[in-house]
C-alpha cells in the first residue's frame, strides 16, 4: 500500500537518509530499528508528506504523494516523536480540536474522545490542563490524537519514551489490537527491542542514513545464525584482559560496558578455555560466563559493532 | 474550518491570565494615569480661560415688547386673554436673559467678559480677534420670538454667532448657548397657556441659527489618552498572535494540523481573522471600559466602528505578516523584534505619548502612515466631531496596509512545513 523508492533526504552538505527503499503492505505491523540520528524520523516525515525529499519517491496505492499528499493524508494518523499538544488547554480540548480538524462532529466526535480517553487512560483527568501532566500522561495524549479519526495506518515515532512498564504494555496492547480487530496498519520505531519483537512482522534496520538489514523477525535473527554472543561479567575489568580479547583472532566482536563485556564468536568456536587463561593472565576474577539466546539488540550489534542504545 | 481555528487562537489567548491582563488592564492604567496628570497640561488650565464675548443690539428689547402688545390689542381677543399675554410677555426678554442670567450668571463671572457693543461696531471686533464669540442680535429678533412662542406664527427668529477658532473656550460659549437655547424654547410660561402641543412643535424647530466659524471641539486628555493607549495596546495583539502561532510551529501541532490534510491557507486565513477579531474586540473592551469610567464618548458611531474595523483588519494585517516571518525564519525574534521596537517607535510617532504631529506636517505624515496613527488621527476627528468623510483617506490607508501585509505575508509563509 505504501512504498519508499530510493528516497534520500539532504540537510545542507549531510544526508540524513538515503537511497532508503520499504514497502508496507495493508495490516501489517512494521519496526523501523536505529540508534539516534540513524534517519528514522526524516524517513517517517517523508513518508507521512510533511517534508519533500531531496530525491527519491513515495508512492501510495503506486501513486506518487509528493505532489499530491492529500489521499495519504486522509488515511494516516501520525504520533511524532515530540509531544505535539496545546499545553495550555485540557486533554479533552486538545482531543476535540483535533477530532474537528480531521472533521468529526457532534455525536460522533464525542464519542470518539471519549473512546480514545479510556484508550490511553485519562479519563479522570479529561478536563485538566495539559501542562500539569506528567511525562508518561503527555505520551499517552500524544498517542490518543492520532488515533481519533481511527486512520487505516498508524505512523508511530517512538511513542513509549517515558511511559511506565504498566502503561507501555497497554498501548502495546491496544496497538496489536487495534491491529487484529480494524487491521490498522503499523508502522513502529523505537529503542526497544522487545517492544518491535512483541509487535512487529517485519523489521528494518537503519544506521546513519542507511537501510543495514530488513525482513521478518526470524530472517533478521538468521543473520547471526553463524555466531553466538557471549557475555562475560567480572570485577575489575583491566585493559589487559580486554586487549587479549581484541588480539584473538577468533573472536569477531568486543563490546565493552561498565562490569559487562559482549564478544561474538563463530559458532564452532569452544571459547570457554581460551576466556579463563585469558583472565588468568590479566589476573581478573570471573564472575559468570554466559551464552545470550541471539536477540535484535544483538543483530544490530553484529551488524554496526556498536549498541542501539547508546 | 477556519472558524476552529480561530476559536482555537481565542481560547489559547484566553488561558494565558498574564497575557490578557496586560493586554487589557495595562492600556486601562495608563489612560487613567495619563489622562489625569496631563489634563491641565493639555486644556491649558481650564480656571485661568478668560472669555471675551461681545453681544450687539440692534434693537432695544422694551421697544419690541411694548410693539408686540400693541399687536396683541388690535387682534380684537377676549380682555381676559389679553390680560394674561400681558402677564406672560414681562417674563419673556430673552436678551436679557442672555445677558443677565447666561453670561452674568454668578458662577461666570470670573471667566466671563462680556462688551455690548452697537451695530456699527462689528467689523471692529470681528478684526480684534480676542473675542471668542460674537453674538448679533438682529433687528426684530424679540418681536419676531414673541409672535413665535405666543401665536406660533412661522417666523424664525435667529441669532447670529461668530465664533473665533484662535481664542480659547469658543466651544464653551456654544455650549453655554445650546442650553439657553433649549430652556427658552422648552420655558414653563409657554405650557401656561395651554399651548403644550405647540411646545413640542417648537422645541423640534429650529430656533435660532448658530454660525461657527470653526466647529473644532477641543480634545480632553481622557480622551486623548483614551486613542492613545488603546491604538497602541492592539499592537500587541499583533504580536500575541504571532507568538501563539509559532509556538505551534515549535510544538509541532502546526504539523499535525497539516497532516490532517487541512491547507496552509486555511491557517494563513486562521491567523489573519483571529488577528483582526481579537483586535476588533480589544478596541471594543479598551474604549468601553473608556466610556464607562472615564466619559469618552462618540458623536459619531458609525465612523467609530468604521475605524475601528478598518484598524483592526490592519492589525490582522500585522498579525498574520509576523506570524510568516517567524515561520519562515523559524524564529520567533521578530515578534520580540516588534513588540518591543517597532511598537515604540510606531507609538510615538502616531501620538500616542503627545501629540508629536504638532510639531511638524512631515512628522504628522509620518505617524499617519503607521496604523495606530492613521486610526488615532481618524478616532480624534471623530471626537472632534468630523464624519465618515472627513476621516475617509485614514480609512482607506488602513484598508491599503492591511492588503499590503497580507500579501507580504503570504509570500513569506513556507510553503511546506519542516518536520525539525
Ligand atoms: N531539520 C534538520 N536540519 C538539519 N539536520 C537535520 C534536520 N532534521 C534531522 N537532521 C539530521 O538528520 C539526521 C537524522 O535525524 P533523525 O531525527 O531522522 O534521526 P532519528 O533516527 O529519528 O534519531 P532519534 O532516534 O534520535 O530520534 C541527524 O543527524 C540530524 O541531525
Ligand atoms: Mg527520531
Amino acid at each position: 500500500m505504501l512504498e519508499l523508492v530510493d528516497l534520500s533526504k539532504k540537510f545542507k552538505h549531510m544526508y540524513a537518509v538515503k537511497n532508503l527503499n520499504m514497502f508496507i503492505e495493508k495490516g501489517e505491523i512494521i519496526g523501523l530499528l536505529g540508534p539516534n540520528g540513524a534517519g528514522k524520523s526524516t524517513a517517517i516525515s517523508m513518508l507521512s508528506s510533511l517534508i519533500e525529499p531531496t530525491e527519491g519517491d513515495v508512492r501510495f496505492h503506486n501513486k506518487s504523494i509528493i505532489k499530491n499528499p492529500a489521499p495519504l493524508r486522509k488515511i494516516i494518523g501520525v504520533v511524532p516523536q515530540e509531544i505535539a499538544l496545546y499545553e495550555d488547554l485540557t486533554a479533552e480540548e486538545n482531543l476535540q480540536f483535533f477530532g474537528k480538524i480531521y472533521r468529526l462532529k457532534g455525536q460522533l466526535l464525542k464519542r470518539k474522545v471519549d473512546e480514545v480517553l479510556e484508550q490511553i487512560g485519562l479519563t479522570d483527568r479529561r478536563r485538566d490542563i495539559v501542562k500539569t501532566f506528567s511525562g508518561g500522561m503527555k505520551r499517552r495524549l500524544n498517542i490518543g490524537v492520532a488515533m481519533l479519526h481511527e486512520p487505516e495506518l498508524i505512523i508511530m515515532d517512538e511513542p513509549t519514551v517515558g511511559i511506565d512498564p504498566q502503561s507501555r504494555n497497554y498501548i502495546l496492547e491496544t496497538v496489536k489490537r487495534l491491529n487484529q480487530e480494524k487491521q490498522m496498519t503499523v508502522l513502529y520505531t523505537s529503542h526497544y527491542m522487545e517492544e518491535v519483537e512483541y509487535l512487529c512482522d517485519r523489521i528494518y534496520i537503519m544506521d546513519k542514513g542507511n537501510m543495514i538489514a530488513s525482513g521478518t523477525k526470524d530472517e533478521i535473527k538468521r543473520i547471526l545464525s553463524a555466531e553466538k554472543t557471549i557475555l562475560i561479567q567480572a570485577e575489575l575489568l583491566n585493559d589487559t584482559f580486554i586487549n587479549f580479547l581484541h588480539e584473538n583472532p577468533t573472536i569477531n566482536r568486543v563490546i565493552k560496558e561498565e562490569k559487562e563485556i559482549t564478544i561474538m564468536v563463530p559458532k564452532e568456536i569452544n571459547i570457554f578455555p581460551i576466556l579463563v587463561k585469558m583472565a588468568e593472565d590479566a589476573k581478573i576474577e570471573l564472575n559468570s560466563v554466559d551464552i545470550k539466546i541471539p536477540t535484535l539488540e544483538d543483530v544490530f550489534l553484529h551488524l554496526t559493532g556498536r549498541a542501539l542504545r547508546d | 474550518m477556519v472558524g476552529q481555528i480561530i476559536k482555537k487562537q481565542l481560547l489559547l489567548l484566553l488561558r494565558s491570565r498574564v497575557q490578557l491582563l496586560l493586554l487589557i488592564g495595562l492600556p486601562i492604567i495608563l489612560i487613567a494615569i495619563l489622562g489625569t496628570a496631563l489634563s491641565s497640561f493639555m486644556e491649558g488650565g481650564t480656571v485661568e480661560i478668560d472669555l471675551k464675548i461681545a453681544l450687539i443690539e440692534e434693537e432695544d428689547e422694551q421697544e419690541q415688547i411694548d410693539r408686540f402688545i400693541r399687536d396683541a390689542d388690535e387682534k380684537g381677543l377676549p380682555a381676559e386673554a389679553v390680560a394674561e399675554i400681558r402677564s406672560s410677555v414681562a417674563q419673556i426678554t430673552p436678551i436679557q436673559t442672555l445677558k443677565e442670567s447666561v453670561f452674568g450668571n454668578e458662577s461666570m463671572e470670573d471667566i466671563i467678559k462680556l462688551k455690548l457693543a452697537n451695530a456699527d461696531e462689528i467689523e471692529k471686533l470681528l478684526e480684534d480677534g480676542s473675542y471668542s464669540t460674537i453674538i448679533e442680535v438682529p433687528k426684530n429678533f424679540t418681536y419676531d420670538m414673541l409672535h413665535f412662542l405666543i401665536f406660533a406664527e412661522d417666523v424664525h427668529p435667529s441669532l447670529k454667532v461668530y465664533q473665533n477658532e484662535a481664542a480659547l473656550g469658543a466651544s464653551i460659549v456654544q455650549e453655554m448657548l445650546e442650553q439657553y437655547q433649549e430652556q427658552f424654547t422648552i420655558g414653563s410660561f409657554v405650557s401656561e397657556k395651554g399651548m403644550e402641543l405647540q411646545v413640542a412643535e417648537i422645541g423640534e424647530q429650529q430656533f435660532g441659527e448658530i454660525i461657527s466659524i470653526n466647529q473644532e471641539k477641543p480634545t480632553s486628555a481622557r480622551d486623548y489618552y483614551a486613542i492613545g493607549m488603546a491604538v497602541m495596546n492592539v499592537l500587541f495583539i499583533a504580536s500575541t498572535i504571532g507568538t501563539i502561532a509559532f509556538q505551534e510551529k515549535k510544538n509541532h501541532v502546526f504539523n499535525r494540523i497539516i497532516l490532517a490534510n487541512v491547507s496552509r491557507w486555511i491557517y494563513f486565513i486562521g491567523i489573519f481573522l483571529s488577528g483582526t477579531i481579537i483586535g476588533f474586540l480589544h478596541l471594543l473592551i479598551i474604549f468601553g471600559f473608556s466610556r464607562i469610567f472615564y466619559g469618552v464618548t462618540w458623536p459619531d458611531l458609525l465612523a467609530f466602528f468604521a475605524v475601528t474595523l478598518a484598524f483592526a483588519v490592519a492589525v490582522g494585517g500585522v498579525a498574520v505578516l509576523l506570524t510568516a516571518i517567524c515561520y519562515r525564519i523559524n524564529s520567533e525574534m521578530i515578534t520580540n523584534f516588534f513588540s518591543s521596537i517597532v511598537v515604540t517607535i510606531f507609538a510615538t510617532l502616531g501620538g500616542s505619548f503627545f501629540a508629536i504631529g504638532k510639531l511638524s506636517s512631515f512628522v504628522q505624515l509620518l505617524g499617519d502612515l503607521t496604523p495606530n496613527g492613521a486610526a488615532m488621527s481618524a478616532y480624534l476627528g471623530i471626537i472632534r466631531g468630523e464624519g465618515l468623510a472627513d476621516i475617509s483617506n485614514h480609512l482607506l490607508f488602513l484598508i491599503i496596509f492591511a492588503v499590503v501585509l497580507i500579501v507580504a505575508a503570504a509570500f513569506s509563509f513556507p510553503k511546506r512545513g519542516s518536520a525539525a
